[in-house]
């Protein structure tokens, strides 16, 4: 039993890594309609400039909270003038200019900063308390906290604010906001800018327990997209559900059941979203979008 | 640009094109020495020079060992370069040339890389990785091109039926978890251990040694076994359950330098404190132990050949600060380095050096076999007990290792265990 107890509070641990991943995805994505693939890498950056504060002897918090601030400004100034060039025309060649956008800042953060494993400091101490037998570790508890805080943040700001309303009608249908006389431009600089600060909190968060690298985030990406398209692009409680459930499951699979084991476990969260594509195509939390003809 | 510069920079590139024309066709008539009879000069080497190829990862995760595979052997020929040169076997002297370039640990690019390198350099050789020695290990069988003293522990170099112009530098998988295997058992207590690796042939290679030593031993038993993939970003599910079975020596096969970071800390939380064994690779007291608090545990094991120059027990050692100076000053690597792969480039630069002048001809034949008759040689930072022999086939041409024991700042090389 505390073995069990073990692994769900080790999946949720993990769960929340890629939550805090998953949660800058959907942020972009409300925001401009685009998945980010560069996501990871703005966090790494993000991350590697904290540490470097924190490396000029700025006390961590302060450090995270200046990058915090200089990634909402890298934020805008990418989509003022990387991606809005490609915003009026075929998505897709956005998303390709994403892609493109991460392999640039991996090579900026590696030839800046080298490709070895940095030493980033914790928020948050390495000691654990015992909760029902499992041995749950402050920083697990910490990082989860954030998270939900982050996430009930963002749910508020979509459906609560006015600015969580105009930046999805810009997302919707950037040509009617505009009529309506939103400053769309300037709505999509702050919906970028906003991502990268949560990217900037998710890579304060997750560097601790990866040590950073520039290629830190390239396999929680992975995972993070999962979480994304499991719990459905419109709802941040459901992306944060859908991650936690992902590492729960990867993680119990790999002990309890006997063929997965270790070597496949990695296919569980995949073989999980096939399902639920198949039978909730807009994920688990989603809203249906509908189009009227 | 201007069309006046435009116009002098097609000519820079037709003189710079017929140069190269040029010196190709030069290639086979050069290096031929003094008599007609000698045989003609491979390619690489000429009367004043001779060129090596690297491919190695230089970005990626494994880019800070790799800059450490090209930073060593640029120090150690940087040094003899200054000095005016190796004398050869044949009575030349050249000076040796490196060229490297960056596989970022894939296997394609590092066949594009050989592709690139192979008309131009003498030898292949230092490069890391075994998926991307692997890449080319056959083309350059059919090429001909030796390539040596790489740094990977698969056997399959060291194999001269299977690798005929290969030799591997670093002791095999095998060797390293016999060692670990043999210690247990010569101490004579009883001992569970758990064992976690990486599924593949690096990981497989370790547990097999350690297997191999502990096999009819009443005293050592093997409680639990997983494993884990190179791309995994925890391993938190696996400690978990190897902490459930109790066993006090931990043997973590592990090649990912975060990942065993983070077993160190996750073995802590979990309040299990085994004993560990750690690759030679993944066990350095900078970039590991002391970030995943090692000191907590009542001992962490790895075995070594090379002396540690972090370590202040050879702060005073002579070949120690040679090499740090040489790093500094002729391979522009500024800090102490955190990977043993620095060292061990330095003494496959020594190891090649030995060849060099046993080699009486400017050809690649003489210099594998020269190469393939180097015994007992004690390179420069090689540990007391240790020693450079190539002439057993099977084996790399460092086979031999000691166990170490780390103690808070380095390691200390140990005879038994406890």
């Amino acid at each position: 039993m505390g073995t069990f107890i073990q692994l769900v509070v080790d999946g949720l641990s993990l769960g929340s890594v890629y939550a805090a991943l998953a949660l800058a995805i959907v942020l972009v994505n409300q925001a401009t309609g685009l998945i980010n693939f560069a996501q990871g890498g703005m966090a790494v950056l993000s991350a590697y400039i904290a540490w470097w504060f924190a490396g000029l002897g700025v006390p961590l918090i302060l450090a995270i909270l200046l990058s915090v601030v200089v990634s909402f400004l890298m934020g805008a100034v990418i989509e003022r003038y990387v991606m809005r060039r490609f915003e009026q025309g075929d998505p897709d060649t956005a998303v390709v200019v994403t892609i493109g956008l991460l392999t640039l800042i991996t090579g900026v953060c590696g030839w800046l900063w080298t490709y070895n494993n940095q030493q980033f400091p914790s928020l948050f101490p390495l000691d654990t308390v015992s909760v029902f037998g499992a041995a749950v570790s402050v920083r697990s508890i910490g990082t989860t906290v954030v998270i939900i805080a982050i996430m009930l943040l963002l749910q508020g700001l979509f459906l609560g604010t006015k600015l969580g309303l105009a930046l999805r009608a810009v997302a919707v249908n950037p040509q009617s906001a505009a009529f309506s006389g939103l400053p769309v431009g300037r709505l999509l600089m702050v919906g970028w800018g906003l991502a990268a600060c949560l990217g900037a909190v998710a890579g304060a968060l997750i560097a601790p327990q990866l040590t950073l690298t520039p290629g830190m985030m390239d396999t929680a990406l992975v995972y993070a997209l999962a979480a994304v398209i499991l719990g459905g692009m419109s709802s941040p409680i459901g992306v944060v559900l859908a991650a936690w459930i992902i590492g729960v499951l990867e993680n119990l699979a790999a002990v309890y059941v006997p063929f997965i084991g270790y070597d496949l476990k990695v296919a569980v969260p995949f073989v999980l979203i096939f399902i639920v594509l198949i039978v909730r195509p807009q994920g688990l939390f989603g809203r249906r979008s509908v189009v009227r003809v | 640009m201007s069309k006046r510069h435009r116009s002098m920079l097609g000519i820079v590139a037709l003189g710079s094109a017929l140069a190269l024309t040029l010196a190709g066709c030069a290639r086979g008539g050069e290096g031929t020495g003094a008599t007609d009879d000698a045989a003609p000069a491979s390619p690489g080497i000429t009367d004043s020079s001779i060129a090596l190829g690297i491919t190695t990862p230089l970005s990626g995760p494994t880019a800070g060992p790799g800059t450490c595979t090209v930073a060593g052997i640029t120090a150690y020929f940087g040094e003899r370069n200054a000095e005016g040169g190796i004398e050869f076997g044949d009575g030349v002297t050249r000076t040796v040339d490196i060229e490297a370039l960056d596989d970022a640990y894939d296997p394609q690019k590092a066949k594009a890389n050989y592709d690139q390198l192979k008309d131009s350099v003498f030898a292949m050789t230092s490069g890391l990785g075994t998926p991307t020695n692997r890449a080319y290990l056959e083309a350059a069988i059919a090429d001909e091109v030796p390539q040596v003293l790489v740094m990977t522990g698969d056997p399959i170099f060291s194999d001269t039926g299977e690798s005929p112009s290969q030799l591997g530098f670093v002791p095999i998988y095998q060797n390293e978890g016999l060692a670990f295997g043999e210690l247990l058992v010569a101490s004579g207590d009883d001992h569970k251990v758990a064992i976690l690796s990486q599924n593949d042939d690096f990981g497989e290679g370790y547990v097999e040694g350690f297997k191999e030593a502990v096999e009819g031993a009443d005293n050592v038993e093997i409680v639990e076994e997983l494993t884990y993939e190179a791309t995994d970003t925890a391993v938190d599910g696996q400690l978990t359950e190897l902490a459930a079975s109790d066993a006090d020596v931990f043997f973590n096969a592990m090649s990912i330098t975060p990942l065993v970071i983070s077993s160190l800390q996750k073995a802590q939380q979990l309040g299990w404190t085994p004993s560990w064994f750690l690759p030679s690779n993944t066990s350095s007291p900078a970039a590991i132990l002391q970030p995943g608090g090692a000191e907590a545990f009542p001992g962490v094991y790895s075995v070594s050949f090379a002396k540690a120059p972090a370590s202040p027990a050879f702060a005073e050692d002579e070949d120690v600060q040679t090499f740090l100076a040489s790093l500094k000053e002729y391979a522009d690597y500024q800090d102490m380095p955190a990977f043993p792969h620095c060292m061990w480039s330095y003494m496959v630069g020594a190891t090649l050096e030995q060849a060099f002048m046993e080699m009486t001809e400017p050809t690649r034949e003489s210099f594998m076999e020269a190469l393939r008759s180097i015994t007992d040689f004690q390179a420069p930072l090689m540990l007391e007990g240790t020693a450079v022999d190539t002439t057993t086939d099977g084996q790399p041409a460092v086979s031999s290792v000691v166990v170490q024991k780390y103690n808070g700042k380095g390691y200390d090389t140990v005879e038994s265990f406890g």
